[in-house]
Order: C-alpha cells, then structure tokens, then sequence
C-alpha cells in the first residue's frame, strides 16, 4: 500500500545508517546465540509504523530474544512480499491484500500476525468541504478521486461507489502510485484523497493548516472491517525456523506495549534510529498515537488472526476480480507463532 | 606500386563478385545478403535473447511469480490486448507531440544559439541546468500548472527531447564547410540562401544524430510522465504496468516492458526511416561507391573478357 509522503523517499540515505544502527544496537547476546533475521518493510523509507520494531531494538527486546534485527526497504512498496519468497528477506510487513494477491499467484507466503486489526482506510476532503454518508452520491458522483493504484484502494474504492449507488465511470479516478495526494486535495486538483487515517490526518495535522481535515471512514460507507497490516515470512522459513519467528514475534509484542504504553519517548527512539527519514517528531508522535487504536481487537488482543477476517479479504479480492479464485482461509495465515 | 597493388585487389574481389552475381539477378541477390544483414541478425539476436531468457528461467527453476518465461510475457500482451492497445496509443500519442514539441523547440534554439554567439553564452547553462534538474521531481509542479491528463506528459518529453536536438542543431551549423560558406559568399548568396541551401544541409548528420537519441529517450520520457504525472480514468501504460506489479501479476510486468520497448524501437526506426528518406545525398553516395566498385563486373562483361 502507497499511503505515506513521497517526501521520505528522497532520504533514502539515511537507510543505510538506520540500518547500521540497529545492528549495532543489538550487541548484547554472544555471537553463537545470536539469529540473524532481515525484516523487510512495506515502504522505501522507514516511517512511524516501524516504531514496535525500532523499540523491540532500542529497548533490547530483540537482544534477549537472541535476534540480531536488520531492517531494509524494498525498492517500491510491491516488493516486499517477492524478497520474502526469495530469500532476500526473512520476516516482513505487508497488506493483507498483497498477501492475497501473492497467493493467488502461487507465492508461498504465510502471514504470522496482524499489525493493525481494523480498517483505517478513509476518504478526505478539503477543509470546509461537506463529506458525510448521508450524500455520499451528491458528493461522489462526477468527482475526482484520488487513488494510490494500490490493492487496497482498489479492493475498498468498489465498496464505497457500490455503497453510494455508483459505477467507476460514474467518478474520476486520478492514480498517483507517487503520493501526491495531500498536495492535489488542497490545491483542488482532486476532490477526495484516500488513505489510512494515521497517515493522512497526522500529515494534516502537522502541516501548520487551519480548520479540520473532513474524514468518512471507509468501514462508514461499506468497506469491510478488516486488518490492513500484517507480518508474513514465507512458509520455507517459517517451517525452518518456527522459533526464531516465534521468538521474532514475541519480541515485537514487546516494543508493541512498550511503544503503546510510551508512545513519546517510542517516536523519540524512531528519531534517534532514523534521524533522516524526513518525518518531524510531531508528525511521527502524532502518527504513532493515531495508529495505537487500531492495533488491538474489541477483546484487547493483539495479532490474532481470524480465518473471517480473510475470508471477507479474499471474497473482496475475488469481487472485483484481483484474484482468480478464493482459497480457504488457512492459505493465508498462521497464529501459532504469536506469543 | 602500392597504389596498384591496390587497385588489383579491387578487380580480384569484383572479380568475385562478378562470378557470383552478374546483372539484375546478382544485385537483386547482393541486395538479398543485404536485408538479410540488416534485418535478419538484429531479429536473430532478438530470439537469442529470449531463448537464454526461457533457458535461465527452466535450468534455474524460477518460480513464475519471480520471472515469467517470454511465452508467458508475450502471452499476458496478447490476452490483455484489448485493454493495453488504447493505453499504447495513449504513450504513443504523448510520445509524438513531445518529441515534436522538444524538436521544434530544440532546433530553434540551436539555431538561434549559433547565430547569436552572446544568446549562446547565455542560454547554454540554462540548457545543461534544464537537464540536471530530476524529472522526477517536476512531477507535482508540473501537474498542479497543467492538470491531469496529456499535457504533463508531452512536457516531459519535449524537457527530454530538446536538448540533445539543439546540442546537435548547434554544433552541425558551428562546423559548415568553410570553403562552402566563402564560396556561397562569392556567388552572392544571401544570408537566407545560404543558410537553407548550405548550412541546413550541412547540420542534417548531426541533426539526426540528435534526433536519434531523442527518439531513445522520448518513449522513456512519456513512461515517466505517466507515472510521476497521475492519470485520469484513461489510466496509462505505466499505470498498468504498476497494477500489475502491486498485484503480483509478474507476466503482465514483463508484457509490458516488452510492449514499451517494442514503442521505443518503432520510434527509433522511424527516425532513422525518416534519415534515410531527408538525406538522399548520403545514400547517393553509398550507391555511387558500390557502383564504382562494380564498375570493373560491366566493363569486363561488355568486353567480352
């Protein structure tokens, strides 16, 4: 999913040294005990949905679990499930429909744990411009949407036009895999952004810009109520190496908490760790709180998968024709390795 | 003696020639050899090239999902043709007015640059700045000026095209034959005369040159437009190929890339199409050389030897 600024992309170089850093902040354990894992995230630069990970480093969670941590960026945000089954990366962070779009073309790819446990995804609108669910034709039709070009915009956008009594032709659908879409909605260029709420109102939030983003969370307007981010591996090495992913998952349970329980001090550590990534603290600590919502279940639980919640993905994949068939949901994840 | 040591190399080899193909039926066959060249061992290295793809693919087992084989890649052209064509037309379309609009622009300026020594000095930084400057990131100032749609695109394009025309434009009218130009000046050719009857003439090699890598470029150019420049419900041939990525439809990526590259080719082609058919002289002097070389064939024939 293509939901953050671009603008962390041109910092790419401070990648490397993050990195670097978290290797070196793993130097506990003894080299024999230590397990090398390569986590790779969903985006080309680190961001504040990487903070359970940076605390499970900073704080040494990972040290005591015997995991030597390192973080890469993919080159673009569809890669990340290919270096999984390749080998390049051993545990990564991806959407669920990219999981289920990588399934259905045969990619032996297992999800471990949800990330968040709801649906964030939502429509904008300029300041002082009416977006309700009551008019939501009026204030569709015809309209500029922007979109991402992701999965997840794709499978979501169908449920809100069906919702509002629309076809595709009856909108404009702007695709910008770039991410422009906050500066396009204040110029007026398109008439509803669409994005995670995290992201999109800790951006506004952050911008110095006056009045109240209008939000219609998609789950509003008919979108499925399903987790957005989860952690997968491939099956090869989640047969392989079960503990080192329990041991992986248990450890960022950890930094969850911990980051939950201190969300300033946690973006202070995402700074520290990436003090180039072209975030501000504000937009990062703002960002952090926004995401802690979504992150456990209405029981409290965090990770827990649902065979329902991939059953609703895959159905919703299968609907608009992403995916060519709907396996059942055991294809697509595990809970077996969460703490 | 070298000189005719020389000249009887010549008559050995017409000689040969001679043998194999006389009159209408050797030239026909000479001109055979010649398409077979030209046309016959680019396509051959072409089918290599997708014989060691498949090979690669087979002897290492790659899972479709990481490289399809080229029979999958040209395959997801072919089934999803009818939704890609309107898509090439689209990349073709912003390819051509971009690289009219950046040919236009580029030979005006060269020509004013080599006309105008002091307008040279001042325009050439702009020039080299102008291509230092990340396409990339003209994206959204681009957009949020022109808006969506082609415009944008034909933009980058021309950013991209004009340049190295007007560096060529530039440096064909700065190396006129001198002689060329005193004589003109002698018969009293005016300024205009001169200019479209010689030195316009004399700067088409570099022009083309010019134009070549433009040509190159441009369809490269129009891919970019289209994916740091948002598409309206049109959607566009990068946008496509995106989807494809992000839904791991790996065949569909590489139909793709296949498809852009087929554009970039054709464009390329016709340029150099469009060469041969604007300086006839230069394919005049072709033919007089290997119709001087087969002068010893005639003369032999017609006499009898």
């Amino acid at each position: 999913m293509k939901i953050r600024s671009t603008g962390a992309l041109a910092l790419a170089s401070s990648l490397a040294a993050g990195s670097l850093a978290m290797l070196s902040l793993g130097g506990g354990a003894s080299a024999a005990s230590v397990t090398n894992v390569t986590f790779a995230y969903d985006f080309p630069g680190p961001d504040f949905e990487l903070i359970p990970l940076v605390v499970a480093q900073d704080q040494g969670f990972f040290t005591r679990a015997g995991l030597n941590v390192k973080v890469v960026f993919p080159p673009d945000t569809s890669t990340t499930t290919k270096l999984l089954v390749t080998g390049a990366a051993n545990i990564g962070f991806i959407t669920t429909t990219d999981m289920g779009v990588a399934v259905n073309a045969g990619a032996p790819v297992l999800s471990i744990g949800n990330y968040t446990m709801s649906n964030n995804w939502a429509l904008f609108a300029k300041p002082g411009v009416a977006l309700s669910a009551n008019n939501l034709k009026s204030e569709l039709e015809g309209k500029k949407i922007f979109s991402y070009g992701d999965t997840w915009t794709e499978s979501m956008l169908p449920f809100v036009l069906k919702k509002a009594g629309l076809t595709d032709k009856q909108v404009d659908i702007v695709t910008d895999p770039t991410g422009q879409d906050f500066k396009f909605l204040l110029d007026g260029k398109v008439n509803i952004a669409t994005n995670t709420s995290n992201y999109e109102v800790a951006g506004f939030d952050t911008s110095g810009l006056k009045g109240k983003e209008p939000t219609l969370l998609g789950t509003a307007v008919g979108a499925p109520n399903i987790p957005i981010w989860v952690y997968a591996t491939s099956k090869s090495y989640a047969k392989s190496n079960p503990k080192t992913v329990s041991a992986f998952m248990s450890a960022v349970k950890k930094g969850t908490l911990w980051a939950i329980a201190n969300p300033a001090k946690a973006a202070v550590e995402f700074d520290k760790l990436y003090p180039k990534s072209g975030y501000t603290n504000a937009y990062n600590l703002d960002g952090w709180k926004l995401t802690i919502p979504f992150m456990a279940n209405s029981s409290g639980q965090y990770f827990t998968q649902t065979s329902a919640q991939w059953a609703t993905m895959s159905k919703a994949l299968k609907s608009i024709k992403l995916i060519s068939s709907v396996p059942s949901p055991s294809t697509y994840y595990t809970n077996k390795f969460l703490p | 003696m070298d000189s005719n040591s020389q000249d009887d190399s010549v008559s050995t080899v017409n000689l040969d020639s001679a043998t194999a193909s006389r009159g209408l039926g050797g030239f026909t066959r000479s001109r055979r050899r010649a398409v077979l060249r030209n046309v016959g061992i680019p396509i051959l290295s072409i089918a290599l090239l997708l014989l060691l793809w498949q090979a690669i693919v087979v002897v290492f087992h790659v899972a479709p999902y990481i490289a399809p084989r080229p029979l999958a890649a040209i395959q997801s052209v072919t089934d999803n043709w009818g939704a890609l064509w309107p898509l090439v037309l689209g990349t073709v379309r912003e390819t051509i007015y971009g690289f009219v609009c950046g040919t236009i622009l580029g030979i005006g300026l060269g020509v004013v640059m080599a006309k105008a020594p002091f307008l040279h000095r001042m325009v050439y930084p702009v020039l080299v700045l102008s291509q230092g400057v990340p396409i990339i990131a003209l994206g959204a100032p681009i957009v949020l000026i022109l808006g969506f749609g082609i415009a944008p695109k034909v933009v980058i394009v021309a950013w991209i095209v004009f340049f190295p025309v007007t560096v060529n434009v530039v440096a064909g009218l700065s190396h006129v034959d001198q002689d060329l130009l005193n004589l003109a000046r002698v018969y009293g050719a005016s300024k205009w005369r001169t200019f479209f009857l010689i030195e316009i003439p004399a700067s088409t090699t570099p022009l083309f040159a010019g134009l070549k890598i433009g040509a190159t470029y441009a369809v490269t150019g129009a891919i970019i437009g289209e994916l740091v420049s948002p598409s309206g419900a049109g959607g566009s041939l990068a946008l496509y190929q995106e989807h494809a990525n992000t839904n791991f439809n790996v065949a569909g990526v590489y139909g793709t890339t296949m498809v852009m590259t087929a554009i970039g080719i054709s464009w390329f082609l016709l340029i150099v199409a469009s060469e041969v058919v604007a300086t006839p002289w230069q394919r005049r002097t072709v033919a007089r050389r290997s119709l001087l070389h087969r002068e010893p064939d005639v003369d032999l024939t017609s006499t009898g030897h």
